[in-house]
């Protein structure tokens, strides 16, 4: 049992984690970096289409920031798109710099595709790999500011945080197992930055990796920070039949099609300008119509790239050809493969500004944990890898900046035998008692089912009782393994608290919010409601009970229209 | 059955029981060879890796060659079968160097078109000649020798062009042909793994260690000895072994064959034929095993 | 289908010793490896420790040995490894590393010969103002090698790291031609990038000539990254970049020459050639071996010989060799 201390503490090494542990190194912090898999492993490796920017002459960061708020469905903050969409141009360069082995066009400029929701082609990207290029580069220049030693930094490899400390008004760092020896350590800070990732495990079937079990939003709503907008779970169009695994929108983006049972590209009907390329949430409602209204194959609709160019496909969509091939048995250059809508990502999150700071005094959050909000109530497309790196910056440089005339934080040393007796009395639960993983399970098909694309209230408050359900069949579920050294039995046990807690707070949102607005489409009420509902839902926990408050979206210079494509 | 037969440099030189031993033994067999005497060395990879167009040129010599004779080409090493698989699969697939490198061939009056078989002996037994027909002509069946395969890196990989889509088995062939001529066939994880001769003049310590290793192992397995289709292998295994055996620190003491050593045994020819005396390690120990059930 | 799975089980806590252990559980037709396994974890054997993700084959966790060839065990098809349903599958950790618990290895052998290559960027040149300008081909080129998702298939089974643990191994030099394949690095030697690059990874024990050759890496890698034809890439480059010092590189040029006086592999010569005739050391320490192969009636004497007679076509391979240096010549200047 030991302590450690750091100026900032990163509690994920995804793009944005490791983002703001480059730049708070940059800004001369000792910095500390706790991630449960190897930086490598974190899960913007599956990031495939693109990065956005306005970077082209005819383009301007303008365009890109009224598509991302039009695309947000009007939710999103528009003085926090204002940022991103402002340095985005010049972060991008700094990624190539890095040695990001972005496309080219003939001139050997960056090149570009189309992507979902854009008016202009500013999606810049490495084949469809781009969330893994930038992934491993990231990683090479952790590696490259660790050997040339300019300021601390230590990360802590395969750690598991299973708690936040506060002292009731500040965050003062993480709990942590070393999930190697099944030691539990502390880790205190001037700053901790949240940047943990999406929830996508609530569902079943999800995009997501196993990983993705929404640790530090959790973790962070138990010290009391709000998480804001819970309800908008995007659903992306095209998620394989079956596994889930995503295929890139980049294959719509090149020029794939949707077709229903009757080989029609129904995508005219919802969205007669845009087609396939409409924001997410238009084009999983359209593809789950047409299955609900018979129209689908086997629960799927079909992704088409037939007439595509076989070369275009081995230079821009290699990896989606090997998805097809590996795990769907389909040869995407010979035949269209199933896909239906899954869940993918959380645009809500832990509420932050633009700096990545949360109401909770030093805990800050950055990338898809977080909810500044931009993305609002629906993510473009290639905007969820410019938030990593934006927001990431900005909260290691801002985390270091305020931390400097913090004091170092002390605790006692009660805090971590508490949480060592809190983790040994739940391995030492008797064995009676549902498995975690079919309550995970149980609980995943259940929010496929009532919150998803379509939702009415019949389903939601269902899910509510669900829930509360699950949270009780949760607290008397037992961990088989004993052992100390590398339990991983003990530590799904604790990511499914997680994975509850984020549960529980995408279905109040859902139930609150009145209206439809980008991902949250409600059947009871199918329309967009400005006049009541333009503003942010934020839920708090505390022991009495879950408080909701509001938020209101900032306006700057784009007023709220009817959104069609 | 006749071929376009390929020595490859090393029977030629500093194996020539392997040579030999090959022509009494596909003579035995009823399996007609006519030797490439103008074909010239593969380049055993090692130019394929330093200068690939040149690789490819005088690999194309060699099949054009062959398709003058109108044979299929045999080899008898698992060193020529890769670079010529490799070559091959690149020729046949992009016209435009094909074309280019017949350029060169032309002034000799060669051309190379693809659809060239190429195999190695042990292919064509399997493949070509056929198990059961090399049971029937077995009358010295090796019982009792406990047999190790190894077999030589560039006859197992890369798979994607070696054929093993069409012919899965053919990372099994050594084991199958030890069973068919009545010795039985030892497993032991080196058998597919390297024998280092491709780093023994950079890396000596490391290429011995492979090879002291690979066999160690097999003889902790139990075996009598190794059989082998690759010459450069047997080099390692057989010439190195004391050296081996020095660097790794164990007794090793276990005879090499050569497959058509193996192969000529059973089917009845004379050890002396089959130049069993030109081993650096004695194979005597198999000889007595063997030969004591002449007759049997 | 009935998917039996024999699992190679190691707990630190226990009497040191691993133990097999088998599995039997219901699957679908289409089951990977990785199925089979979360499904023992989560609902027969919570002890049971591995290391997966995405799933995918994107991020690389769940590298082990299936019926002993590393593989991702997410990709890997039951179907695939079980030629008859139920056919026993064999699951240990990946090789060439150290045993924390069950299937879950210690890859810090992996990672710290990455971080042995200098695996960052260094672009050289002025800076240009917005991107540096590069061409398509090129970073398709190194699109390849980018394709490498890290997961130790390659380290697992290499056959050099297996007998020596300097050996930078597949992964780390497929990383480095990354880098020394980028052209917004300086091959300009004055600058000091690439060919001190090159430089470092032929002359550090365990670099670019230590490789086998073997194709082992190249037949694991579930990404199609082929590790070892990148480190011949580096070989070429080296050559190129005028790092020609190396055993590695002599035995090459000496090879060829040896093709092009005679048609054929000129043993006896092979070695001098390429280790350099004033290597008096290292001569002398082939020579036990010699005279055993003499003794055997296997040393090549006829090759050493002057009057040794080339292969009848012996112009047309000169002319062939000439040929194509001259044409390679002139493209690359």
């Amino acid at each position: 049992m030991a302590v450690f201390e750091h100026d900032v503490l990163v509690i994920g090494a995804g793009l944005a984690g490791m983002r703001a542990a480059l730049a708070a190194q940059d800004a001369g912090a000792n910095v500390g970096m706790i991630s449960k898999v190897h930086p490598v492993r974190s899960h913007s490796n599956a990031a495939q289409g693109g990065i956005n920017a306005a970077l082209n002459e005819d383009d301007s960061w303008e365009e890109h920031a009224f598509d991302t708020i039009k695309g947000s469905d009007y939710l999103a903050d528009q003085d926090s798109v204002e940022v991103l969409c402002q340095e985005a141009g010049a972060e991008l360069i700094r990624l190539e710099r890095m040695g990001v082995i972005f496309n080219r066009d003939e001139t050997g400029h960056l090149g570009t595709r189309r992507f979902g929701g854009a008016t202009k082609a500013r999606t810049y990207f490495v084949g469809d790999i781009t969330g893994q290029a930038i992934l491993h580069v990231m990683y090479e220049q952790l590696l490259k500011a660790e050997a040339r030693g300019q300021s601390p930094f230590r990360l802590y490899e395969e750690w598991f945080v299973t708690s936040l400390i506060s002292d009731g008004e500040r965050c003062l760092g993480a709990l942590a197992l070393e999930i190697r020896t099944g030691e539990l350590h502390a880790i205190l800070a001037k700053g901790t930055i949240i940047a943990t990732g999406g929830f996508g495990r609530v569902y079943e079937p999800s995009t997501n990796a196993l990983i993705c079990t929404g640790d530090g939003m959790s973790a962070a709503w138990r010290i009391g920070a709000p998480l804001m907008d819970m309800e908008m779970v995007q659903h992306h169009p095209t998620t394989l039949k079956g596994s889930g695994v995503l295929i890139t929108e980049g294959a719509r983006g090149e020029g794939a099609y949707l077709l229903n049972s009757e080989g029609e590209r129904f995508m005219k009907t919802y969205a007669p300008n845009a087609m396939e390329l409409a924001s997410r949430d238009v084009v999983s409602r359209a593809e789950q119509t047409e299955i609900n209204e018979g129209r689908g194959i086997d629960g799927c609709v079909l992704l088409d790239m037939r007439h595509l160019d076989p070369q275009l496909i081995q230079e821009r969509l290699w990896q989606i050809r090997e998805i097809g091939i590996d795990f769907a048995d389909v040869d995407i250059v010979k035949e269209p493969i199933p896909i239906r809508p899954g869940c993918h990502y959380a645009m809500g999150g832990i509420k932050t500004d633009v700096n990545g700071a949360t109401p909770v005094s030093r805990l800050y959050a950055a990338g898809e944990a977080a909810c500044v909000s931009v993305h609002g109530g629906n993510r473009l497309g290639a905007n969820s890898l410019l938030d990593t790196v934006i927001f990431g910056r900005r909260s290691g440089a801002h985390a270091s900046e305020s931390g400097r005339s913090e004091k170092a934080p002390s605790i006692p040393d009660s805090v971590i035998e508490e949480e060592r007796k809190r983790l040994q009395a739940i391995l030492d639960r008797p064995k009676n008692g549902d498995r975690v993983a079919q309550i995970r399970l149980d609980l995943g098909v259940s929010m496929d089912r009532n919150v998803a694309v379509f939702r009415a209230a019949e389903g939601l408050e269902e899910e509510r009782g669900i829930v509360a359900q699950m949270k009780e069949r949760y607290a008397k579920a037992p961990v088989e393994d004993k052992g100390k050294v590398f339990n991983t039995d003990l530590l799904f046990h604790l990511e499914l608290g997680y994975v509850l807690d984020c549960a529980e707070a995408i279905v109040l949102g859902a139930i609150e919010r009145k209206e439809s607005r980008g991902a949250q489409f409600r059947l009871d009420y199918p329309k967009r409601d400005d006049a009541n509902w333009l503003k942010h839902i934020m839920l708090s926990y505390s022991p009495e009970g879950v408080r909701m408050d509001y938020a209101p979206v900032t306006i700057t210079q784009w007023p709220p229209q009817e959104r069609t494509y | 059955m006749k071929y376009a037969f390929w020595p490859g440099c090393v029977s030629k030189g500093a194996c020539p029981e392997l040579y030999q031993s090959m022509i009494k033994t596909s003579a035995k067999l009823g399996i007609e060879l006519e030797e490439l005497y103008d074909g010239n060395c593969t380049g055993a990879g090692v130019i394929s890796e330093h200068e690939p167009e040149l690789a490819d040129a005088l690999n194309a010599r060699n099949f054009a060659l062959a398709q003058k004779m109108g044979l299929s080409l045999i080899n008898i090493c698992s060193t020529c079968q890769g670079v010529q698989s490799l070559v091959q699969e690149k020729l046949d697939r992009d016209e435009a160097h094909r074309a280019k490198i017949n350029a060169q061939l032309a002034e000799e009056g060669l051309e190379y078109t693809p659809g060239l078989v190429i195999k190695n002996f042990l292919w064509v037994l399997a493949e070509d000649f056929g198990l059961d027909k090399l049971r029937q002509q077995v009358v010295r069946p090796l019982t009792g020798l406990r047999c190790g395969p190894f077999y030589g890196c560039y006859i197992l990989r890369p798979s994607r062009i070696l054929g093993m889509a069409e012919h899965p088995e053919r990372d099994h062939y050594l084991e199958q042909i030890i069973e068919a001529v009545g010795a039985e066939p030892v497993d032991y994880e080196g058998k597919n793994k390297c024998c280092g001769f491709p780093i023994l003049t950079n890396n000596r310590t490391n290429s011995l260690k492979q090879a002291g290793g690979h066999i160690a192992e097999a003889k902790d397995e139990g075996a009598d000895c190794l059989v082998t289709p690759c010459p450069l292998c047997h080099l390692n295994l057989d010439a190195q072994q004391p050296s081996a055996a020095q660097v790794i620190e164990r007794e090793l003491g276990v005879p090499i064959l050569h497959l058509p050593q193996l192969i000529g045994l059973a089917i009845g020819i004379e050890p002396a034929e089959l130049r069993m005396d030109r081993h650096v390690v004695g194979t005597q120990k198999v000889l007595d095993k063997v030969l004591a059930k002449v007759g049997a | 289908m009935q998917v039996n799975l024999k699992v190679r089980r190691f707990d630190p806590a226990g009497d040191g010793d691993a133990r097999y252990q088998s599995y039997s559980v219901d699957m679908p037709e289409n089951a990977t490896v990785l199925d089979a396994l979360i499904q023992v974890r989560e609902y027969v054997d919570g002890s049971l420790s591995l290391r997966c993700s995405c799933r995918s084959a994107i991020c690389g966790s769940c590298a082990m040995r299936v019926n002993h060839r590393a593989r991702l065990a997410c990709k890997t098809k039951v179907t695939e490894v079980a030629e008859r349903e139920g056919d026993e599958i064999v699951v240990e950790p990946m090789g060439n590393m150290p045993v924390i618990k069950d299937l879950v290895t210690d890859m810090e052998v992996h990672w710290s010969k990455v971080r042995q290559i200098t695996p960052w960027l260094q672009p050289t040149g002025p800076e240009p103002e917005r991107e540096y300008l590069v061409s398509n081909e090129a970073m398709l080129d190194l699109s390849h090698t980018m394709n490498c998702i890290m997961c130790g298939a390659c380290v697992s089974d290499c056959t050099v790291l297996e007998v020596d643990t300097k050996f930078i191994g597949p992964a780390a030099l497929a990383k480095a031609y990354r880098f020394g394949g980028d052209p917004r690095e300086s091959r300009d030697p004055a600058a000091h990038v690439q060919k001190d690059r090159l430089q470092y990874l032929s002359d550090v024990p365990g670099g670019i000539w230590d490789c086998t050759r073997c194709n082992m890496c190249v037949e694991v890698c579930p990404k199609d990254v082929r590790p070892m034809d990148r480190i011949m890439q580096l070989r070429e480059m080296a050559g190129e970049a005028g790092v020609k010092g190396s055993i590695g590189y002599r035995h090459g040029g000496a090879f060829a020459n040896s093709v092009r006086r005679l048609g054929r592999l000129d043993e006896a010569r092979l070695l001098p050639d390429s280790v350099g005739f004033w290597n008096v050391p290292r001569l002398l320490s082939e020579v036990p071996g010699a005279l055993r192969l003499l003794r055997a009636g296997k040393l090549p004497w006829s090759h050493a010989m002057p009057w040794h007679k080339p292969i009848p076509g012996i112009k047309h391979v000169r002319r062939i060799v000439d040929q194509v240096r001259k044409e390679r010549k002139a493209s690359s200047s």
